[in-house]
């Protein structure tokens, strides 16, 4: 997960909680919600709740971890957090009034206005969105009766009306906590793109791209363990450099008119904007070619004006191309009211790109520039921090804002952690201990795979320009397979003209039913995952091009390919004897967005070496509860098949879940499981747990060395304060993050039929962070996770399809 | 306020909700109707003249809400803009609205420019509102009492004397056409006849060197001319213009207002603005040379600007548009051209253009601004790029 905010494809996916160094490749980048400037609060306390997943409390049902769901196993480390205490006084509480207007008035701002006006309350911290009133101090009334004037000189009476009183730890008044927040750093001259906050006035430029960065933070109150802590972590926006009419000249030039229009929607829908005369972002929803500026619209007191007069007349902007067409954004409402939704149409002259286009953010330089300006070290992360915290406490009208309200901003908070204890990597005949988890492919160099299938009859298929390069990589790979003990045959090498069509009329002609295995080139995957179902493995004349990196290169390769044949490479070892461990994963299909894939894997033998993998498309989200009873009913069958017997126990690893989902797992998705579980088997069924895998989460945990901050060990678990009491939940560092910030992945049981000690689930997590044969080191989520992303992956960007059944037992994906 | 399509495929053009906030006034069954509203009549007044006569520094006293200010904020002139009220509260609350947008970042104004709002009265002397070209003080005098009124002119005509003072105040002759008879407000303490109004303001004139002349906004409606507009505006300039400035900095420094809010925008005056606008302008305009200077991929699109094929779609015909003389001088300077796989751009080349050529002036600064941002060729006299990007294999 990115710390960079680089696009906004997606209104629904909560965003930037993000923040690693690496950008990686899932979850569209960062994602801020776009829903233009939500900055009022009746929407934000409901939606935020259900963002937050609030009204979820799961361990008061789980009895093992009911008293506590620490763990005790490991050496103890002490972690200095990016949160924050906020002290206030004990006895704290916050007083939600409703407010009525006689007569009654429809317009919000007049309504605010005529309260914030009145001098009653002109003394007070309050938060008011029109309806509803907050404030930290009792008015001496249930009942107060005021009355303000408008404009006109009309009398408006209000009726404010004491509603509730709030301790200070209900999830309302950490909503409100939220809105001040926000007010605070808005006085810091930060602004709010979607949830965070940017500063504008210190932008990094990276200027052979087009892009700014704004550096800002992501932040938000909650309650933790066992009190209201302020986190804080930094994030970036990415912003182009150029206005949409810009990049609609340029993109012009570039495709000819034949195709632009089309390649221009392609382009644009879906992207945010930023307009130029206020703050606030639209996203792109379509292109209207047919109206122009000079075109007129009404306004709404039902007069007719031209967008040129209007933007003249209202902003004092003159748009000076008059044939540019017009972006259309619907319009979200602030209210649930039934009202039609608008559309708004804005002139793309005076909008500005936010985020990156696909195209963009799949232009390796382009990101790795952009890597390279966002990644923070552990130390640089750390100093942003205290910037941010002295800002809060040395501004005056931010601390004037947070004493009115009777709070005052706390402490760094320091915890203990727990370092696991390192796992051993068990090869065929060799027990090894590595050197550092992060890799070890020079540990495991000598040393046989646990098994694999020989390759026996298979093809390469390469251009004449590659056949030298392909020569010389066989070679290798027949060296290299030999030590680690897979025999590679000599395959047929096949020759052909060098284009997608003629790869493809190749494999279709030449693959027959005893061919095993080919190699180069892409799309074919398509074919050989649907249509013939074949492992294949694809490599780039390039990288076979790399000097000095060919030995290095065909290891990695002869892993995969040994692991698409259904061979084992490495084990750990795993104390439960009967274990299924299961990994979900969700995510949109690129050519359709309404389409679900669904990838699920699951462990068919008890030393979680090989694999049952199924990707499943769907549409809905019920959808999905029903597809996963689908897949587990084939998972426990191939389990039987192998074992004769069902598992005694299955851990479910569920990524891909969105803020807020939680209930819908706990409600659809959980029993789907279970019940496919219990009708698998007559007698006593396997007991079953699930717990949400999210890479990204708001807490950073640093250890302190000679005076400096670093990233924890590997290893690190974190289950007390930076944790939700009402959640069995932990974290877990699993991951090498380089030059940049590690960031923890965090897991929470929602389900828990095994009882297992907290210790327990926790190294048992560890452990299968250990087990992605894709790379001989520690990742960050679960092994299964992994693949189950990579299936999701694979099918959602190339495939769209749900690929053969006949390849589940192998890890062709890969 | 914010436009509302009324149906569905009606165009809606986006304008602030937040930041636009004049109030939307409760409609009232009154025989007058102004349209647009009286306030905003005032307000466009204002900004009429600051585009008519371009002041650098103005402030608004009495600026409550800052409705005017926000309108006046978008003027390139100004520089310096302050509102002074003695509702702290309102101040406070409204003030973030004058703040700079987002996008007044990336697309910085040309001229910097601050605003500040101060908490305090009229008739106090802060030495902060000296050497102003114009002070405003709409709908203001009127809730002024006796005794403030009496020191007001001695302050802001005597002490600040800007080079021009706007005062407006209700024509209390209109009155009888409203339904209610009493002031229009229940904190004004007097409302004048054109006749009281125009003795007082011609008094002070006269007494603080001023010449003034009188107008107003809000016609009244057919049959009744006789009254006035129902906003009577007194037009103050001092003679002799701007000669009190040479005092100005010998006044010392009294500060008795209290600042509650001040915002700096980025403009193109600070060098790190003025760097990333030009680095922007000529990235794109090198840009745009370099993809026109790329073989066409289909042939058959023939010449740009030629109409579409696909009739469904206009033909999307737009990006820069020059005058004849524009053209010329482009046509007239060092063309780009390529070298192997780069692709050059003369500095000379670049500031033909009206966009950049408007930013800089002379070659010597464009290279020395853009030099550590933008590949320039060993002799410095051009910007390089590769004639080929990633995305030109996209298409």
């Amino acid at each position: 997960p990115p710390s960079v905010d680089l696009s906004n494809n997606e209104a629904s996916s909560g965003n930037g909680f993000v923040g690693t160094s690496r950008i990686s490749t899932n979850d569209k980048y960062g994602i801020s919600s776009c829903d233009a400037g939500s900055t009022f609060m009746e929407r934000d306390v409901k939606n935020k709740r259900d963002f937050m997943d609030l009204d979820v409390c799961t361990r008061e049902k789980l009895a093992h971890v009911r008293d506590c769901k620490t763990g005790s196993s490991g050496i103890p480390v002490k972690l200095v957090t990016n949160l924050f205490n906020l002290d206030f006084p004990q006895d704290w509480q916050l007083y939600q009034y409703h407010v009525t207007y006689l007569p009654d008035l429809a317009s919000r701002r007049l309504r605010i206005a005529l309260l914030y006006g009145h001098s009653k309350l002109s003394d007070k911290a309050k938060a008011f969105d029109g309806v509803m009133l907050f404030l930290s101090q009792k008015l001496e009334e249930k009942v107060t009766e005021l009355s303000s004037e408008t404009r006109r000189g009309e009398t408006v009476k209000m009726t404010i009306t004491l509603k509730r009183e709030l301790p200070s730890s209900s999830p309302m008044c950490i909503q409100v906590f939220n809105i001040i927040f926000r007010k605070i750093l808005k006085k810091l001259s930060m602004y709010q793109i979607g949830r965070n906050f940017y500063n504008p006035s210190e932008p990094m430029e990276i200027p052979q791209h087009k892009l700014s960065l704004w550096p800002g933070f992501a932040i938000s109150v909650s309650y933790f363990e066992s009190k209201l802590l302020f986190s804080a972590d930094v994030s970036y926006k990415v912003l182009r450099n150029e206005t949409v009419l810009e990049f609609m000249t340029a993109l012009c030039h570039r495709t000819g008119l034949s195709c632009f229009t089309q390649t221009c929607e392609k382009q644009l829908i879906g992207l945010v904007v930023l307009t130029r005369y206020n703050n606030r972002t639209y996203r792109i929803d379509d292109i209207d070619w047919s109206v122009r500026p000079t075109h007129t619209f009404q306004k709404r007191d039902g007069t007719e004006i031209t967008y040129v007069d209007y933007y003249k007349q209202q902003y004092d902007i003159t748009i000076s191309d008059l044939n540019q067409p017009m972006l259309v954004s619907l319009l979200r409402r602030k209210r649930d009211d039934n009202s039609e939704a608008q559309l708004a149409h804005l002139i793309p002259e005076l909008c500005f790109l936010t985020g990156l286009t696909e195209q963009a953010a799949s232009d390796f330089q382009l990101m790795k520039a952009v890597a390279e300006k966002t990644r923070l070290s552990p130390s640089g992360r750390q100093q942003r921090l205290a910037g941010l915290v002295d800002n809060l406490q040395r501004n005056t009208n931010a601390r004037f804002e947070l004493e009115t309200w009777g709070l005052h901003f706390g402490s760094q908070i320091s915890l203990t952690g727990r370092v696991v204890p390192s796992e051993k990597i068990l090869m065929q005949d060799h027990i090894c201990q590595p050197a550092s988890a992060a890799d070890w492919s020079k540990d495991i160099r000598t040393c046989k795979i646990l098994s694999a299938q020989s390759l026996n009859t298979w093809l390469i298929l390469c251009s004449d320009r590659t056949e030298y390069v392909a020569n010389s990589f066989l070679n290798c790979l027949r060296r290299v397979g030999d030590s680690m003990g897979f025999t590679v045959d000599y395959p047929k090498i096949i020759k052909l003209q060098e284009n997608p069509a003629a790869f493809v009329r190749a494999v279709q002609r030449h693959v027959g039913p005893d061919a095993q295995l080919t190699a180069y080139y892409d799309s074919i995957k398509k074919y050989l995952s649907l249509d013939y179902p074949v492992p294949s493995q694809c490599v780039l004349a390039r990288t076979l091009n790399k000097q000095g990196m060919m030995m290095s290169i065909a290891t990695k390769i002869a892993m995969q390919m040994t692991c698409k044949l259904g061979g084992e490479l490495w084990a750990v070892e795993i104390p439960l004897k009967s274990l299924m461990v299961v990994g979900i994963d969700v995510c949109k299909d690129a050519l359709s967005k309404d389409v679900m894939v669904v990838g699920c894997v699951a462990s068919v033998n008890p030393g979680i070496t090989r694999w049952f993998s199924r990707c499943i498309l769907q549409r809905t989200t019920t959808d999905v509860a029903d597809c996963l009873k689908v897949f587990m009913t084939g998972a426990l069958n191939k389990w039987y098949k192998y074992n004769h017997d069902l598992p005694a126990r299955i851990i479910v690893y569920r990524a891909g879940v969105g803020d807020g989902q939680l209930r819908t797992l706990i409600e659809y998705e959980v029993p789907q499981l279970l019940s496919s579980v219990a009708e698998s088997s007559s007698n006593a069924s396997s007991r079953l747990s699930v717990i949400v895998v999210r890479k990204r989460c708001m807490p950073r945990f640093f250890t302190e060395m000679n005076r400096t901050v670093q990233n924890p060990p590997l290893g690190t678990v974190v289950d007390s304060e930076a944790t939700r009491h009402e959640w069995y939940d932990f974290y877990l560092i699993s991951q090498v993050a380089g030059r940049g910030t590690v960031s923890p992945t965090y897991y929470n049981v929602i389900y828990d039929d095994n009882g297992l000690k907290p210790d327990h689930m926790q190294r048992l997590t560890f452990k299968l962070c250990h087990l992605y044969y894709n790379w001989p080191g520690l990742i960050s989520v679960p092994a299964p996770c992994q693949y189950a992303h990579k299936l999701t992956f694979l099918v959602a960007q190339s495939i769209h399809k749900e690929p053969s059944l006949e390849l589940a037992n192998f890890l062709f994906y890969l | 306020m914010e436009a509302t399509a009324c149906t569905k495929t009606e165009a809606l053009a986006p304008c602030s909700s937040v930041v636009d906030g004049n109030f939307e006034e409760v409609p009232r069954e009154t025989v007058i109707q102004f349209k647009p509203p009286l306030y905003r009549q005032r307000y466009q007044f204002v900004k009429n003249l600051v585009e008519q006569h371009e002041p650098k520094k103005v402030a608004d006293l009495g600026c409550g809400d800052t409705s005017l200010l926000r309108l006046l904020k978008v003027n390139p002139c100004i520089e310096l803009l302050v509102g002074v009220d003695i509702n702290e509260d309102k101040l406070r609350w409204r003030g973030d609205t004058l703040a700079p947008f987002l996008g007044d970042f990336l697309k910085p104004r040309d001229l910097n420019l601050t605003i500040t709002l101060y908490h305090g009265s009229v008739v106090e002397r802060d030495s902060r509102l000296l050497g102003f070209d114009l002070i405003t003080c709409i709908e203001l005098i009127e809730h002024l009492d006796s005794g403030d009124l009496a020191r007001f002119p001695e302050v802001v005509f005597g002490y600040l004397s800007p080079s021009m003072i706007v005062i407006s105040t209700p024509n209390s002759e209109f009155n009888p056409l409203f339904p209610s008879v009493t002031f229009r407000d229940s904190d004004h303490k007097f409302e004048w006849t054109r006749m009281e109004f125009q003795t007082w303001a011609l008094y002070v004139a006269n007494r603080y060197d001023y010449s003034v002349e009188f107008t107003g906004v809000g016609e009244p409606p057919a049959g009744a001319e006789n009254v006035g507009y129902c906003t009577q505006i007194g037009i103050f300039r001092k003679n002799g213009g701007k000669a009190m400035e040479s005092c100005v900095s010998e006044q010392y420094d009294q500060h008795v207002y209290k600042a509650v809010f001040t915002t700096s925008y980025p403009s193109l005056q600070q060098e790190r603005f003025f760097k990333l606008v030009l680095v922007n302008e000529v990235s794109q305009q090198v840009e745009s040379l370099r993809v026109s200077h790329l073989p066409r991929q289909k042939k058959q699109d023939g010449e740009w600007g030629d109409k579409p094929k696909d009739s469904k779609a206009p033909c999307p015909c737009f990006g820069p548009v020059f005058t004849e003389v524009e053209k010329a001088k482009i046509e007239n300077s060092p063309k780009p051209f390529c070298v192997g796989d780069k692709f050059f751009v003369p500095l000379q080349r670049l500031l033909a253009y009206p966009k950049l050529n408007r930013l800089c002036a002379n070659e010597e600064m464009m290279r020395s601004v853009i030099a550590d941002s933008i590949p320039l060729s060993s002799d410095g006299s051009a910007v390089v790029s590769d004639l080929r990007d990633y995305f030109d294999e996209q298409f």
